[in-house]
């Protein structure tokens, strides 16, 4: 198969994580559309560094999973605490900071 | 395998929007293991089968597993019906649209590079997949490597620290 249409795949599955991040309210569900968006950036280095016969691509890949890994932890952790305080994970609800 | 691509990507775009789309967190978390299994496919018609295995593990297993047990926790139903305004639908749409029409062109105008490495996919299967990912991990990436065990501790005294009663 030629790059570009692991590119457009990849390219459709970031921008639908971009709009599940912008027009959900549930903490969870956010969260699920970030991990949209970090798979739609792996399955783009794994095809680019296929097709330049590099092997950079996948190493960058793991420490992405690293990175996610961490995140999952700190942002239910966030989730829970959060809970705790306000009773619900609706993110509207969450505006402490506006003026 | 152009079939097989051709599947991955309708049933790998399908269950991304059903995640979006659907009501139910759990639900949604369910059509996410659905795309993770299926971009392990993906994975391995890219001949990466270690990256595959990965995925199934750290993502279908471990991080999973954690965002269920978290729904299950939480109490969710009361907060099912909450509607979106208008307002944020709009702004969201726009920025949507701009990300997209971004994307196409720069995958549909973008130069050419030539393959210019060595690891062809024959060189792969001849020495090994992992043996050649952990090569490049121990020996030009080890920094990176190192630096990333020390942000899994992070993780976990943050996590301890959020989950705890009383800051």
């Amino acid at each position: 198969m030629p790059l570009n249409d692991y590119l457009i795949v990849a390219g459709v599955l970031f921008t639908i994580g971009v709009a599940g991040v912008l027009l959900r309210r549930n903490l969870i569900v956010v969260y699920m559309s970030l991990e949209i968006m970090f798979n739609a950036v792996n399955l783009g280095f794994v095809a680019v560094s296929n097709y330049l016969n590099l092997v950079d691509g996948v190493i960058f890949v793991i420490f992405i999973m690293v990175v996610a890994a961490a995140e999952a932890a700190i942002a239910l952790g966030i989730s829970i605490a959060l809970f705790r305080v306000k009773g619900t994970i609706d993110i509207d609800s969450f505006d402490e900071l506006k003026l | 395998m152009e079939i097989l691509f051709y599947i991955f990507s309708i049933l790998i775009i399908y269950s991304s929007i059903m995640v979006v789309a659907s009501k139910s967190p759990l639900t949604s978390a369910l059509y996410l293991i659905l795309s993770f299994f299926v971009l392990a496919g993906f994975y391995v018609i890219l001949d990466m089968q270690f990256i595959a295995a990965m995925q199934i593990l750290v993502y279908a297993g471990a991080i999973m597993v954690l965002v269920v047990l978290v729904i299950m926790l939480l109490n969710l139903e009361k907060y099912k019906n909450i509607k979106t305004d208008m307002h944020q639908k709009f702004i969201s749409g726009l920025i949507f649209m701009v990300l997209f029409v971004e994307i196409a062109l720069f995958i549909l105008t973008g130069a050419g590079r030539k393959p210019t490495g060595i690891f062809t996919s024959e060189v792969i299967k001849r020495v090994g997949n992992t043996q050649v990912i952990g090569e490049f991990l121990f020996t030009k990436y080890i920094f990176p490597f190192e630096i990333s065990s020390i942000l899994l501790l992070v993780a976990i005294i943050g996590a301890y620290l959020f989950a705890k009663k009383r800051f």
